[in-house]
């Protein structure tokens, strides 16, 4: 049996779901970091398989958007981690609570 | 193709560019200046968008990118804000400490995110411009190093505006997949078969997710009080006004321009969210202390108001939400000014910092109060038209629809609710008891000058509004798909 589009779908939405797991229970914002990161990826290759199912590279050429989007954020996103740790001592998410009513 | 369409993001580029290399050869202290040269070339660069060498309007790069007059409309409304935003950041210098020119060459970069924004026909375009806006507003919001609570913030909404995006794209993902196309022309006139595809319609309701972030309406709101109360006030400004109207422009291209069907067979899920949005924001907004804090949820209530016009669905809908975000900016605009202005000097952005204002600086004080009142939409300030424009667009509709007179209803309350947190502002600035400290607050003449131009917007919008309504309506006329037919042929 050769995998079909449907099987390259349930593997994204696995992958965006796990992903958000991650986001959600995961308390250490390195790992929430790694999550969002899964879940753009999980994107990406529904992008792909829908691209290959369609022959339309219009899709593949959005990846490449994402790929480069998702470079640049982490690259903000890890700098500001790395700022906050060296403020704060910690890279948890019980720990950000200075700003409250 | 025609790429004197994008001149002006080109040139906002070059401009952003220009600020970054000048850095190396201005010396520290004459850093302001270089802000004040910023000023003045954005202020070229808005007479250039409004005046009639803009480009004439069409279509580029295979019906990605359209110049119409819903683009110029929000092109003239952001450079106002940067503009603003700039001098804002220039009389707060001291606090940012050091890299007062990146926080001008960032917002410039903000900025070009938000004129793709409005020109997007693409939701490649969409995707790559909110992301310009929301990663430049990672650094913007975190921006005073030290202090933990900007740090905070940025972090914050680094969380949040990831998880939103990522929701966007795969939203996008699954729109690629069924409509075998991105384009917002080709979607219009496939949005008949679209509409059947449960695939389709989840994939546009993630979309959605991504915009209700960047507008804060609820149920995607969680990030903005504290976003707001953290990070530095004029990033804050630029997050309440451009940002927010980023959203708002997309929403409108998306859900009014390309699957008006779509949208009125969604119109309970909009009454909802809208409802929600107002409720939540004016609810929450009565035990706030913290001026920035309290702005955060005033913002969200208004992304509820401005929701009705969506929920109208009709022209006149979306000429309200123009018009009303028209008002909005002048309003928040003057009131970040002047928050921004008291916490340089006083070192809190607490209510009570207010206490005496009205007799240290007048002018401060006056500013202040026009920009509440305006908020909680009291005539004849530009948010009481505006609210009742959006009002009248849901009014128009509601004909045979119980739940849309509930919103309404719903609307009118959450009014009321904000006349008393906004009474709490102003009750603070002048009868807020003796302040010991009663030293002038010091206001430079170019935030004089955005300050009275922005009162001035407040009140000749609210008393003499023909003139924005008539750019509004033409604005929001061209956008049933009067342009597609050129749009729709360079697609293919």
């Amino acid at each position: 049996m050769t995998p079909g589009l449907h099987h390259y779908l349930i593997v994204s939405a696995l992958l965006f779901s796990l992903g958000l797991l991650g986001v959600v229970a995961r308390r250490n914002l390195f790992v929430i970091f790694m999550g969002l990161e899964l879940m753009l990826n999980a994107a990406n290759l529904a992008l792909v398989a829908f691209s290959r199912y369609h022959n339309n590279l219009n899709g593949q050429v959005m990846v490449f958007f994402i790929i480069t989007v998702a470079a640049a954020e982490v690259a903000v996103g890890l700098a500001l981690l790395v700022a906050l740790y060296r403020k704060r001592q910690t890279a948890h998410v019980e720990d950000l609570t200075s700003l409250k009513l | 193709m025609n790429y004197s369409l994008i001149t002006l993001e080109i040139l906002a580029v070059l401009l952003g560019l220009t600020v970054l290399l000048a850095d190396l050869w201005v010396s520290p202290s004459s850093r302001k200046a270089l802000g004040l040269g910023l000023v003045a070339a954005l202020g070229c660069l808005l007479a250039f968008a409004v005046g009639s060498l803009a480009p004439q309007s069409g279509s580029a790069f295979s019906g990605l990118f359209v110049v119409d007059d819903l683009a110029r409309y929000f092109k003239g409304f952001f450079i106002f804000a940067a503009l603003a935003v700039v001098v804002m950041a220039v009389d707060f210098a001291p606090k940012f400490g050091a890299g007062l020119s990146e926080f001008f060459a960032l917002t410039v970069f903000a900025l070009v995110g938000m004129l793709f924004a409005a020109s997007a026909n693409d939701l490649v375009l969409l995707f790559v411009s909110l992301e310009l806006i929301t990663v430049t507003f990672f650094v913007l919001n975190s921006f005073q190093r030290t202090r933990l609570a900007s740090l905070e913030a940025g972090v914050k909404y680094l969380i949040l505006g990831g998880v939103s995006s990522a929701f966007m794209v795969f939203g996008i993902a699954l729109i690629f997949g069924t409509a075998n196309s991105t384009n917002f022309s080709v979607l219009f006139a496939k949005q008949k078969e679209l509409s059947q595809s449960a695939l389709f319609l989840m994939g546009l309701l993630l979309v959605l997710v991504g915009l209700g972030f960047k507008m804060a309406a609820v149920p995607f709101q969680m990030w903005a009080p504290d976003v707001y109360q953290g990070s530095p006030a004029p990033a804050t400004a630029f997050l309440a006004v451009g940002s927010k109207a980023a959203g708002f422009v997309l929403l409108i291209r998306l859900l009014v321009g390309t699957v008006p069907q779509i949208t009125t067979e969604w119109h309970r899920l909009f009454v909802v969210m809208s409802g929600a949005t107002i409720l939540f924001g004016s609810l929450c907004a009565i035990p706030q202390r913290n001026l920035k804090r309290l702005m955060g949820y005033s913002s969200i209530a208004n992304a509820g108001y401005l929701l009705l016009g969506i929920v109208a669905g009709s022209a006149a809908g979306s000429t309200a939400i123009l018009y009303y975000l028209g008002g909005y900016a002048f309003t928040v605009l003057a009131a970040f000014t002047v928050i921004s202005a008291i916490a340089n000097h006083v070192e809190s952005d607490d209510i009570s910092a207010l206490s005496g204002l009205g007799q240290r600086s007048p002018f401060l004080a006056a500013v202040l109060t026009m920009a509440i009142v305006s908020l909680a939409g009291i005539p004849p300030m530009a948010g009481f038209f505006g609210k009742v424009l959006l009002l009248k667009s849901v009014l128009d509709v509601a004909a045979g629809h119980p739940e849309l007179y509930a919103l309404i209803a719903v609307a009118v309350v959450g009014v009321v609710i904000s006349l008393y947190y906004y009474f709490g502002v102003i009750r603070a600035i002048y009868w807020g008891g003796q302040s010991s400290n009663l030293s002038t607050i010091p206001v430079s003449l170019a935030t004089r000058v955005v300050l009275v131009a922005c009162v001035a917007g407040i009140l000749v919008l609210g008393i003499f509004p023909q003139g924005l309504l008539k750019i509004a309506d033409q604005a929001v006329a061209g956008l049933s798909h009067s342009s597609t037919p050129a749009a729709h042929k360079a697609a293919h």
